[in-house]
Formats: structure tokens, sequence, C-alpha cells
């Protein structure tokens, strides 16, 4: 009986600190967060309840609709690019090759750096750089810098995170595609199947918890994309590369729109938790399906 | 059991270190008060590193402390959000003046003496960025800047080229650079901020000076003020590089200063910037001429730096100190000479030559504010003028500019409106 | 037959591979040769920019240290992340245990380990204004502040992690010690906390990482006051000095080169904690 107490007293000592700092430092700023959004609090000075006023004007504001609009374009877009991508490199690593761990070891790089450094190379690279090549080769698309246009800016910052994260995806594939037991391959020697109907039918059915975990992974990280657009476009030109982490951030602290950006946070914290279990669900049944 | 000590002593240490650690950073020696400026010119920073020195070496009862971060607006912001308030705030004459006078941050200094040393005129235009007319004076101008055209001297000068005084002349201008191969105007504008130059230069020409006010008030609006600053904002920018958005600033500077481009439509403040580059330039400048009525042109000029006292510095005597310090003839003239300014203060003071060309414009106090001033920072007009640059699409800007504004000023709308109606004073 | 096959190199695959690493190596290239070069080298032609500088002076480089503080923001990121990791270490793993061991019969340890790990879905974006004033308030807008902050973002994917491995360890291993008389607490020490060392890997690459590149809570919670990190005084490089191009890479490239260094030394571990934390 008293070792009973005994353990039941430790864990609740280890549980109660750990759970009080926890909520002091999320749950508590999460509501504060929701308190201010019924505000119109400036971030400074004094500040009248508005209601719902924030909510409403959200769904007038034009700039929230195009940062939302942008933020899961670059999601959806980024995510197809790096999980496609991921896959082949993971295969292709995956075979039989020369250089093997170097060559792993080289495409994980990317995912290493830090990502502001990362973007103001890349920012770099489009202004001068790729403009260079372009006009060198005599492509009239690529002769002027894809951040200045509004509609290929997105792009490029599709690219560079797409960049960062493939070497994330790969290695998670690879370590899938070891799962995959050689039997299964002898089976389908026999029946015949090779190269895309090999992989269509043989690898990826096996590999579906591995991608859900890299879908997952990108559609998370991608929605919140901010570090890429501070060092590349500092969310324009003309605000079509505002992500809603960027402008919650821009407007919110700097800009004076404490309340109604707080407004907008907590629909974008609706909007995260929304997709994550629509994922999960999804991802749940098709596994189930297997 | 030992163990488990352990561990409530490390986490005891913890809670305690976070008492007592940020308490060990703010004590000073006695009797020794500390004054903090925070200023948001981050291109000024060595002078005021050297004014830092120079004022702890000369004082023993006041340790000053400078600091001028990047993104200064955001770090101001934030720490008014956290309301860790510095002593004396060095800010711009804008929006954000307004909004720090109307949330009671800033203290009065009309009881500070050096006010009676600086230009009437810099302090009417605190007056008027007030929201409401405020009793008081909350802000030391001490600088101003001016935005108009930097130009290439040796350039014009070799080419027999005339500074126009009309906007006819100013195109005429433009056509002649550029059949000699060279381009007009260089731009920056990956950095929005630098669409705002182009823009307030025409704008004070063909607006009313408070169109803002105006427009609050109900009396009008921006599609009614603004098409023609509009589309001669366009002209301009067909005389600048093919892709104006793909440069920065700095780039614009860099360029600018290699000779790639005869002029460029910028405020006074970058004339540090394009000498870094090239120290040996010859750069002057003129205010844009917008209209072809020259006694409509006026030069674009703004209250660059000032300083407020906030109302949480506990040590008044001391910041006036600071300031009397900062405006005395011989660091302000320092002042000046680092970042091609205006002083705000009254005095024989030397401009830098490549203010020549406005000069005649700032002796004749043919000067108006900015009208970005008055512009609120989260309506983002800059970037509004970007895509506007971008899409060239004149009606479509200037509804959207209508209402954004209406959206982003609601609340001083409403401020205004309920004063007028509290003290009968509808203009 | 099928073992022979499998022996063969595919040339085709690997020399596709070689020259697709090109899109990893070019950036790196770039970087390094602009970090070397002076600005009277960088021509309006990309072989001028690309080609290799004409002589390998370390000036850029000690000029850039002295603008960032480098050796001091090296200092501060040290000491940041090694902190951060030590806490985490610590304090998740005594969390996972605790929950870990009884969410499956206490509905309070359920509560409490569904509550944590769903504040994985809580974006930094509604948490960073009310932070900002938060910790203010509380006088933690420095860098123990930051710390504290980090040891409660990484926690609900760490507790994740712990809760997750516990599930392996026999409970008999437990049931021996306390026979013995042990307590529980030292039952956690001298057993559960060595066996979880695959764990404490995973956790150390995970939290190392994120926390090395992270600029948003250091730039919201101390906004500008006190020291940089490495990847701050990026930031406040970039504006403030950005004419140079050159001076500016040669800031990324030192950046850069602490993390490039320890994923070098550590890239086994470091590929298999990604790993394991994304799978697990």
């Amino acid at each position: 009986m008293k070792k009973l107490n005994d353990s039941k007293r430790t864990y609740m000592l280890i549980t109660i600190p750990i759970l009080a700092l926890f909520v002091c430092f999320n749950t508590v700023p999460l509501i504060r967060g929701v308190i201010y959004s019924f505000t119109n609090f400036k971030g400074f000075g004094t500040y009248e309840w508005v209601g719902l006023r924030n909510y409403m004007d959200l769904f007038t504001d034009p700039r929230i609709g195009g940062s939302y609009l942008f933020t899961i374009k670059l999601a959806i877009m980024a995510t197809i690019i790096t999980n496609v991508i991921s896959l082949i490199l993971a295969l292709g690593l995956n075979s039989s090759i020369k250089g093997k761990t170097f060559l792993r070891a080289a495409y994980f790089v990317p995912n290493v750096l830090g990502a502001l450094v990362v973007g103001y190379i890349f920012q770099y690279f489009f202004t001068y750089i790729l403009p260079g090549i372009g006009r060198a080769l005599g492509i009239e698309a690529l002769s002027s810098s894809m951040l200045s246009s509004s509609s290929t800016a997105w792009f490029a910052i599709v690219i560079v995170c797409a960049w960062q994260s493939i070497a994330m995806n790969t290695i998670i594939y690879i370590s899938g595609i070891q799962t995959v037991p050689e039997d299964v391959y002898e089976a389908g020697d026999l029946d015949g199947a090779t190269g895309w109907k090999k992989f269509r039918y043989l690898t990826f059915p096996l590999i579906i918890p591995f991608f859900t975990i890299n879908m997952v992974l990108c559609v998370k990280n991608f929605l919140m994309v901010f570090d890429q657009i501070v060092a590349m476009t500092s969310g324009g030109p003309a605000q079509s590369t505002e992500s809603i982490s960027y402008l919650i951030y821009n407007n919110g602290l700097s800009g004076g729109s404490f309340g109604y950006q707080s407004a907008n946070a907590v629909v974008f914290f609706i909007v995260i938790v929304a997709i994550s279990v629509a994922q999960m669900t999804i991802s749940g049944k098709k596994e189930e399906q297997l | 059991m030992r163990r488990k000590k352990g561990i409530y002593a490390v986490l005891a240490v913890s809670a305690l270190a976070a008492v007592v650690l940020p308490g060990c950073s703010s004590g000073g020696k006695d009797g020794v008060t500390e004054i903090e400026i925070l200023q948001y010119k981050p291109e000024a920073a060595a002078y005021f590193d050297q004014v830092e020195e120079q004022f702890n070496a000369t004082h023993d009862d006041i340790h000053l402390t400078i600091s001028s971060p990047d993104d200064a607006s955001t770090i101001m912001r934030t720490r008014f959000v956290r309301e860790d308030y510095p002593d004396i705030i060095g800010i711009g004459g804008d929006i954000n003046y307004s909004y720090y006078v109307d949330a009671d941050i800033l203290a009065d200094v009309s009881d500070y003496p050096g006010l009676a040393d600086i230009n009437e005129a810099y302090l009417d235009i605190l007056e008027a960025l007030e929201i409401v007319p405020t009793e008081g004076t909350y802000g030391v101008p001490y600088v101003a800047n001016a935005a108009g055209i930097l130009y290439n001297r040796d350039m014009f000068e070799e080419n027999g080229w005339e500074i126009p005084e009309t906007w006819d002349e100013l195109i005429s201008l433009c056509g002649e650079i550029q059949e000699k191969g060279i381009l007009p105007f260089y731009f920056g504008f990956r950095d929005t901020w630098t669409c705002l130059a182009p823009w307030n230069a025409l704008a004070v020409c063909l607006a009313p000076a408070d169109t803002c006010k105006q427009v609050n008030a109900g009396a009008t609006t921006f599609t009614e003020q603004y098409r023609e600053t509009a589309e001669k904002c366009l002209e301009l920018v067909s005389y600048g590089p093919d892709d104006p958005f793909a440069y920065g600033y700095n780039d614009a500077c860099t360029a600018f200063a290699n000779g790639e481009a005869a002029m460029y439509p910028i405020g006074s403040y970058a004339v540090p910037q394009v000498l870094q580059v090239n120290p040996e330039m010859n750069i002057d400048s003129f205010p844009l001429p917008a209209s072809n009525d020259v006694s409509k042109n006026t030069l674009n000029s703004g209250v660059d730096l000032m300083f407020c006292v906030t109302a949480a510095c506990e040590h008044k005597e001391a910041a006036y100190e600071v300031l009397d310090f900062l405006l005395e003839d011989e660091n302000l003239q320092a002042y000046i000479d680092a970042q091609n300014a205006v002083p705000c203060k009254t005095g024989d003071f030397k401009l830098a030559p490549q203010l020549d060309g406005m000069l005649s414009f700032i002796e004749a106090g043919n000067m108006t504010d900015y009208q970005d001033h008055y512009y609120p920072s989260e309506m983002a007009a800059d970037a509004l003028i970007q895509t506007f640059l971008i899409n060239k699409d004149v009606d479509q800007f200037l509804t959207t500019f209508d209402t954004s504004w209406q959206r982003y000023n609601r609340d001083i709308i409403r401020e205004v409106q309920e004063y007028e109606e509290a003290n009968g004073t509808a203009e | 037959m099928y073992e022979k096959a499998k022996a063969k190199i595919n040339w085709p695959v690997t020399i596709l591979l070689f020259i697709g690493l090109i899109t990893v190596a070019f950036p790196l290239y770039m970087t390094i040769v602009i970090a070397f070069k002076q600005p009277s080298e960088m021509t309006n032609s990309i072989s001028g920019i690309l080609s290799l500088p004409k002589s390998w002076s370390l000036s850029n480089f000690s000029q850039a240290m002295e603008l960032t503080d480098f050796w001091r923001s090296l200092g501060t990121s040290l000491m940041v992340t090694s902190v951060t990791l030590i806490l985490s270490i610590l304090l998740h793993s005594m969390m996972g245990y605790a929950v870990g061991r009884n969410k499956a019969h206490s509905k309070w340890y359920n509560f409490v380990y569904l509550f944590i790990v769903s504040g994985m879905f809580v974006p930094f974006a509604i948490l960073m204004m009310p932070l900002a004033k938060q910790t203010a308030e509380m006088h933690l807008d420095n860098w123990f502040g930051v710390i504290l902050l980090y040891v409660v973002f990484y926690m609900p994917m760490n507790l994740l992690l712990y809760t997750g491995y516990l599930v392996n360890i026999p409970i008999a291993l437990e049931e021996a010690a306390r026979v013995d008389g042990a307590t529980t607490w030292r039952t956690f020490w001298s057993i559960i906390f060595p066996i979880m060392k695959p764990m404490h890997a995973t956790v150390a690459v995970i939290t190392a990482l994120a926390v090395w590149n992270d600029v948003m809570t250091p730039l919201i919670i101390m906004s500008g006051k006190g020291t940089n990190t490495l990847p701050l005084a990026q930031l406040t490089f970039q504006t403030q000095f950005g004419t140079n191009y050159n001076l500016a890479f040669a800031s990324y490239l030192l950046a850069l080169i602490p993390i490039i260094i320890f994923y070098v030394l550590c890239q086994k571990q470091i590929i298999n904690g990604v790993v394991n934390g994304a799978v697990k």
C-alpha cells in the first residue's frame, strides 16, 4: 500500500509542475489571444470590446482572403512537388547504386540549414543568377526575376520550400521502402511486374503510412511558412506572397491591428485543426482498407 | 530520495533564476540616472553611438543608452505591447506619432525650454498629425528630410540638361535622356516603401495637403483627389528600368551610384547610402515638378526624426538634459552632415551640397508634409501602390484605396466625428 | 538469378543521382564563391558572378565576423540550444514516463496526454502576440524566457515520442526493481531513463535543429534586446549592410558552417533521429 502511494505521489509531482508550465505558456496565451480577438486593441493604449466585428471583417477583407489563398496554394503545390520528387529520389537512392551512403547524406543537407539564411541565398539566386542564365540561354520567361512578378513569385517560394523539405521526406520514404520485405518483390517478379506497375501495385500500397506522415508534415509546415517570406519577398510583390503567419506578425505586431489579427489567428488555428483532423481521418480509412 | 531532492533543487534554482536574472540587468550605480533612447533610424546608428559615448564621457549623473535596431518600428511596437517603455523614443512625424499621442504613451513636453528654438513650421506639422486636437506638445522635432529627385550632377553638366520646373519639362527631359541611351530613373520597388517616394512627391503638388483629414470628415474621396497623382506616377515608372520590382532599395542606390541612371526619385535620406557605394559621386537634387502650374509645385518635406519623452519616463529632467545635448548646434550639425538632413532648429546650419537644388524651396518655406504620414501602416498603402504600379489599373487602385481606407481608419473616423460632435467644430 | 541482379550496380540511376546533386550543391557553391569575392569582381554577367574568386581572401569573413559579433552570437546559439536540450530531455522524458505509464488506466493522465499532444496544432501565430505581452509581464523577456518557451513548444512532440517509446519497455523491469525496494523516482532514473537512450538521441536531434534555426521566438520575445543568435544576426545584418552582397554572403556562410560541421560529424545520428521522430 505504501509503495502504491509513493508511486502515485511521484507521478503527480512530475506531472503537475510540467503541466503548469505548459498551461502557462501555451493554454493561457491561447485563451488571451481569443479574448483579444473580440477587441480593437492596437497593442498599446486602451481598447474596447467590438464583439464579432473582427470576425465579420475577416470575411470581407480581400487581403486576408488573398493570404489564405496564397498560403493554401503554396501548401498544396509544395506538398505535391515535394512528395513526387522525394518518392523518385527515395526509389533511386534505394536501388543498387554506387556511393549510396554519400548520396543519401548529401541529399539531406538542405534540411539542416536555417530557412532564413537559405531564403536570403535564394533571393539573390532569383534576382540575379536565374535571370542571367535565362538571358544567356535566350529563354524569355526566365530573363526577368521570378520574385518581381506576382504571377511567379509564389512559385519561387514553392521551390525554396520544396528544396528544403525534399531532404526530409526522401529519408522518410527510404525508411518506408526498406520495410517492404524482399519476398513481395520476388512474388511480383513471378507475376511479371516491372517498373511502374511494380511500384504502383507492390511498393506504394506498403508505404502508405509513410506517405501519410509526409503529407501531414508537409501541409502543416507549409501552412505556417514564415521565414522564407521574410527573407525573400516580405509579402510582395503586390501583396501576392503574404502568408497567413506573415500577415499576423506584420500587421498584428508592427502594424497595430493586434485585435483584428488575433481574430485572424483564431480562424487560422481552426483551419489547421480542421485540415489535420481531416487528413488523419482520410488516411486512417485508407490504411484500414489495405 | 537524494535524487529527488536534487531535482527539486534544480527546479527551485530555475524558478529563482527567473526572478533574479532580469532583476540584475536593470540595476545601476547609485545616484546615476539611466536614460534609454530607442530611435528608429538604423542608418544613423554610427552617429548615435558617438553621441552616446560623448554624452556619457561628459555626464557623471546620467547614463545614456541609445539603441538603433533594425526594423525598429516593429521592435518599438512590440515593446509597447509589453509595456516596456524606453525613456525617449526617436520616431518620424507620421501616423505612429498620432497613435502614440492618442494612446497617451507620450509625455507633454511643452515645458521643455529647448522648444523655443524649434522652427514653428515643424511644430505645426506635429499639431496637424494629432488625430483630435490635443492640448500640449508631444515631440521635439530634430531634423526634416525632403523627397524629390536625386540626380547625377556630372551627367547633367556633360549633356547640358536643365533642371525641369514643370511636369512637361520633366517628361521632355526624360525623353532627351533616353535618346542618349541613358536610363532616366532607377527604382527599387521590391522594397515596397520606396514606392511612396515618387508617390508623395507627386501628391503634395497635386492633392490638397489635408486630403486625408477631409476624407475622414467625409468631405471628399481619394478617387477624386488622387487620380492625377496615380496617372503621373505610372508615367514616371515608364522611364525606369524594365523590371523595377526585381530590385530593392539597396540595389537601386547601388545602381544609381554606379551611373546606371541619371535620376533617382527618392528622399534626401538616400544620399549617404549612395555615397557609401560611390564616395566620389556628385549628386544634387530637385523637387519633383508635378504640376505645369509652377505656383502649385511644392517641396515634399516632413519631420524625419523627432524625440518624444514617454509618459512612463521617471526622470523628465534628465531626459531634457539629454535632449539639450542632442540639440547642441555642434551635434545637430554632425547629424546633418552624416545623414544629409535639414535641421528643425532655427540657427545657422550648413546644409549638404546635395540639397542645393532644393534650397530655394526650403528657404522660402514652400514645403508640404508627406501624405503618407497620415496613412495607417496596417493599411499597407505602399503595397497598394506597388500593386497598382504592377497592374497599372488606375480605377481599380483608387477604389481599393478608398475601401481600404474606410476599413483601417474606422476607429479614427469615429473618434474624429465624436470629437466634432462634442465640440461643435464641424469644419 | 535474383541475387545476381541485386548485386549489379545500376549505373544510369547512379549518374542521374549525381547530376541531381547539383541542385543541392549549386546554391552552396554560389554562396561560397560570392563570399570570397570582392565587390569589384562582381560583374554583371553571371559568368563573372559564378567564376572562382581571384584570390581566396578571408577579409570578407573577418569583416562579417566583426559586424555580426560572430563569436558572441555563436556562443548565444550554443548556450540556448544546449540548455533547451538538457531541459527538454530531462523534463519531457519524466513527463513521458509519468503519463505513459498511467494513461491506459487513468482518465486524468489520458486527459493530460491528449491535452498536451493537441498543443501540436496550435500555430505559433496565435500565441506570439499574447506571449510578447505575457513574457514581459513575468519579466521573462530574456533568453531564459525564450528557453522556457522552447521547452513548452516542443513538449507535445517529445511527449508523443517518449510515451510511444515507453510502450516497448516491458513493465516487468520496473516491477523487479520495485520488489527490491526502489522508489518510483529511483526506478525511473536508474532503469527507464538509460533505456530510453535511443529516444533521447532522437529528441535531442529534432529539438536542436529546430532551436538552432529558429528566428521568430527570440525576435518577438526579446525584440532586439540582448545578444543575437547566429540566424538572428543575419536578420540584423541584412538591412544594415545589404548593399554589399559579398559581405552578406560571407556572413551567411559563417552562419551555416557550424550546423554543417555538426551534420558532417553526427550525420548518422541526425538522419536516424529525424526519421525516428517523424515515423514514430
